[in-house]
């Protein structure tokens, strides 16, 4: 269809030829350069079998991913359905406005004015110290916690836009109609407003548990010796060792997974008990 | 596309050329422009000393920066023809040559080369096939760096394993780095230990001092700076810097086990068009009259050259803590199969992972 | 309740602008090592000022992100559109195909991109950038808008053409005005995507022409110093400004009046 072509054509010149490229060095011994003789072989792909501590590193991303995005929706949805019911035009404009500008600041920058603000003696710190003096320090920095702290609050905007939209789209008759039958609000949203905000709560997930899984930077700059993660493996392999086919392999292996995943959720709720109330 | 550099390099040569033979009572030379591929602010960019240099011979300096080594060989190997001088690791420079990515150089065409400290002159990581492929330019070690006051009468690298320091580390987060400590600390040679497990053991035993592992000069100071740690691996160079420009409180120690020697060289890709000006370039590099404002104003490694060294004045801290007879005391990082490099590149890997 | 929603939203906000805070309160600090306590000046952005490399690169960041934002939607909208009206053999595997992009480290992606243009002659460049940062943007406008798509009601055009409306009016008058605020969502993730993208932006950056997130990424090594901060804190007030600006024009958050 023309209307698919345009969109798909870019991302094959720009994205999928050049990941098959990527994917055939995966199956090579070393990166293809010099005069190496070219030698193919599947032992990137046995990584995992070979180094038995990338099963923990893998763990360890995914259960990031699955903190940062549950972290994002408890707190992105009910957001989006203050920001959708809760405020009218002006103050609206405003709040929404504001939860978008962050997406324009330098995300380095933003990772780095963390580390100020959780590091022993920062800002928390010293606000915590200048109410309670004798309370021991606070030093968040350098832990597991500031990593997910700092991808939350990375990853937040995107889950709230995403559910905004499907929650803003939510027909006034139907909550009233529930609100005149006698439902009180929590009925009213497990059976009305979660059901509804389902399309825009996957579609945030997928935009934050698929990039998180590889990242790099905030376990990098807030984890300190913690901040191993699947995406500082496959980076080390590149910026250190010189090993693209494991590193390459690392991402497709990644790459699956994250396929499988989506694979099943998608199916899950698709087929599940919301679907026939979705257009 | 890719040769946008080296072709408007081309045209200026041409040009230039062309203007030179119209113009027989042209005053100075025309304008060349070479590409110089290194670390940046890694001494190559100082712009006293460039626009100085091309005052005097008319050739104009532009760069590019890598943030790896790694990324320096991708870089040369993808863009030939773009780069015609390149800073590389002695460690490295084999690496790069058996890929046919530099050409030899000849030290005779090099005034300068003559005060070249001999050992690094002739260090054998810099030859191949009994040619020269890099002009060794600076030097300098990876030791111990500790909170001057705090931490007193350090002089060994075990203090890495004292409980006194827990959570008060900072690694480097270098494979060679790392695995060479490991290797002092287990009385090793850094470049072809033997017993690898012995040091992935040493390493792991670090864990519980482990805070962070840092890797850039900036990041070091930042987090210096914040009191993070009180112990760490640190460049002998930036140790200069951080104490004299940035008045922090730290103490560069040579521990008893030895510390780790590094080389960086000057080298020329191969299908560089200007190799002619590249070598006036990197001769202007090693001369003493670039290096000693350099020291001065910015802070500098240790220079090959033992006669720029001389004359710092010996209140120098970088004089003071560069001494000679480290040259023929240190172990040099150098050369090694890939094989090895992709060993150590495993364990150190294994090593991060265990910290977690 | 809707107090309950408010106190919720503000406190949301308060989280949001905490670093952010710090971070312009940090271009104020005299000290290049970011430490406390604070010492007051405008040092920084006098750097900044003179410091025509960092503005080259700020500036070649908003065009390249323009135009990324532009192209990224108008591409996007149309795949979105396409996938969600009929289903077709395939079209699971083109949703599939849109996670590579986003999935993949853009670590792995941008040396793959380096290595590809290199090989095909496309070579590196603010070209290559936009080549590279609208493909990163692509899957995130699908994605947006077809979230959209999915909670616009398909009996409403239909309503529209059984009334008497062609396909494509219904189109032009009732689909895309409801999709309107999708759209403006998904560029704003695309501009976004290519105001941050450093990594890809790295790796295809020619030397002397970058982008503001390589700069700095690039400075990681040398050192950055609260110049960055200034900035990124001029960067942030231009941008409240012309999204103010837009949003007075197009009234974000008047959606629900239309139904």
């Amino acid at each position: 269809m023309a209307l698919l072509a345009p969109a798909y054509l870019w991302l094959t010149l720009a994205v999928f030829l050049p990941l098959a490229v990527m994917l055939f060095f995966s199956f090579l011994h070393a990166a293809p350069f010099g005069h190496r003789p070219l030698i193919l072989t599947l032992e990137q792909y046995r990584a995992f079998l070979q180094r038995p501590y990338l099963l923990d590193v893998a763990w360890r991303s995914i259960s990031l991913a699955l903190w940062t995005t549950g972290l994002c929706a408890a707190i992105g949805l009910p957001a989006a359905v203050a920001l959708a019911r809760a405020t009218r035009g002006r103050s609206r404009q405003v709040l929404f406005l504001l939860i978008v500008l962050p997406f324009w600041t330098n995300g380095l920058v933003r990772i780095f004015s963390w580390t100020m603000v959780l590091r022993e003696g920062g800002i928390l710190d010293l606000a915590l110290h200048a109410v309670l003096p004798s309370a021991p320090h606070f030093a968040l920095l350098y832990s597991y916690p500031a990593i997910v702290i700092g991808l939350t609050h990375a990853y937040l905007p995107y889950m709230i836009l995403t559910c905004y939209l499907s929650v803003s789209a939510i027909d006034d008759a139907l909550i009233e109609a529930a609100q005149s039958m006698g439902a009180r609000v929590p009925v009213i949203f497990a059976k009305i407003v979660l059901p509804l905000s389902l399309p825009g709560l996957m579609s945030g997930a997928i935009l934050i548990f698929v990039p998180v899984i590889g990242c790099f930077m905030e376990p990098r700059i807030l984890g300190g010796r913690v901040g191993v993660t699947m995406g500082t493996v496959i980076e080390d392999q590149f910026t250190q060792a010189f090993n693209w086919p494991l590193g390459a392999a690392l991402s497709f292996i990644m790459l699956a997974v994250v396929l499988v995943i989506f694979g099943l959720t998608s199916r899950a709720v698709t087929t599940g008990p919301t679907a026939p109330l979705r257009a | 596309m890719t040769v946008k550099i080296s072709r408007r390099g081309l045209t200026t040569l041409v040009g230039s050329g062309l203007a030179l033979s119209f113009a027989p009572h042209v005053g100075h030379a025309a304008t060349t422009e070479i590409t110089v591929l290194n670390w940046k602010g890694y001494g190559t960019d100082e712009p006293t000393a460039l626009r100085a240099f091309a005052a005097a011979t008319g050739i104009v300096v532009k760069h590019d920066y890598f943030n790896s080594e790694p990324e320096m060989l991708t870089k040369l190997q993808t863009n030939p023809g773009a780069y015609d001088v390149v800073l590389i690791n002695s460690a490295r420079t084999q690496q790069a040559q058996s890929a046919e990515l530099i050409a030899p150089i000849d030290l005779a065409a090099l005034p300068n080369a003559k005060d070249l400290a001999p050992t690094l002159k002739n260090s054998p990581s810099l030859q191949a096939g009994g040619k020269t492929y890099g002009v060794s330019w600076v030097w300098g070690m990876n030791s111990l760096a500790v909170r001057d006051g705090k931490v007193v009468g350090a002089d060994s690298f075990t203090i890495f394993l004292d409980p006194k320091y827990v959570g008060r580390l900072a690694l480097l987060d270098d494979t060679a780095t790392a695995i060479g400590i490991g290797a002092l600390l287990t009385s090793q040679s850094i470049n072809d230990p033997k017993d690898l497990p012995a040091i992935g053991a040493k390493l792991k035993a670090m864990k519980p001092n482990v805070k962070l592992l840092w890797s850039s000069e900036d990041e070091w100071n930042k987090a210096f700076a914040a009191d993070a740690f009180d112990i760490s691996v640190y460049w002998s160079g930036a140790a200069v810097r951080s104490k004299v420009r940035h008045k922090l409180p730290v103490d560069f120690i040579i521990p008893k086990e030895g510390a780790i020697g590094w080389l960086d060289g000057l080298s020329m890709p191969v299908a560089s068009k200007k190799k002619d000006a590249a070598l006036t370039f990197i001769n202007f590099m090693i001369d003493p009259k670039f290096y000693l404002p350099w020291a001065a104003q910015a802070g500098a490694p240790a220079s090959a050259n033992q006669a720029a060294m001389a004359q710092l004045p010996d209140s120098d801290l970088s004089k003071q803590i560069h001494k000679p007879e480290y040259l023929t005391k240190l172990q040099f990082m150098g050369p090694m199969p890939d094989e090895r490099r992709q060993a150590f590149a495993n364990l150190w890997e294994e090593v991060k992972a265990s910290y977690a | 309740m809707a107090q309950l929603g408010r106190a919720w939203l503000l406190a949301v906000v308060v989280f949001l602008y905490l670093p952010i805070a710090v971070m312009i309160v940090m271009a104020f600090n005299a000290s290049p090592l970011y430490a406390l306590p604070i010492q007051p000046s405008l040092i920084w952005f006098d750097t900044l000022a003179s410091d025509t490399e960092l503005l080259d690169a700020t500036r070649n960041s908003l065009i390249i992100a323009m135009f990324t934002a532009v192209i990224a939607t108008a591409l996007g909208s149309l795949a979105a559109i396409a996938l969600a009206r009929h289903a077709f053999r395939g079209r699971s595997l083109l949703r599939l195909l849109l996670l590579p992009p986003i999935a993949i480290p853009w670590l792995i992606t941008g040396t793959a991109m380096l290595v590809f243009f290199f090989w095909t002659g496309i070579g590196r460049g603010l070209h290559a950038m936009l080549i590279g940062h609208v493909a990163l943007a692509i899957p995130y406008v699908v994605i947006v808008i077809g979230t959209g798509l999915e909670t616009l009601r398909a009996d409403l055009d239909e309503a529209a053409m059984g009334l008497g409306s062609t396909p494509l009016h219904a189109f032009f008058a009732i689909t895309l005005p409801l999709l309107a605020p999708s759209i403006i969502a998904a560029a704003l993730f695309a501009f976004a995507v290519s105001l941050d993208q450093f990594v890809v932006s790295y790796f295809l950056a020619e030397p002397g022409v970058t982008t503001l997130p390589v700069e700095i990424y690039s400075s990681i090594r040398k050192g950055f110093t609260p110049e960055i901060n200034a900035i990124s804190t001029i960067f942030l007030g231009v941008s409240t400004l012309l999204v103010l600006l837009f949003a007075r024009l197009s009234n974000l958050g008047g959606a629900r009046g239309r139904r």
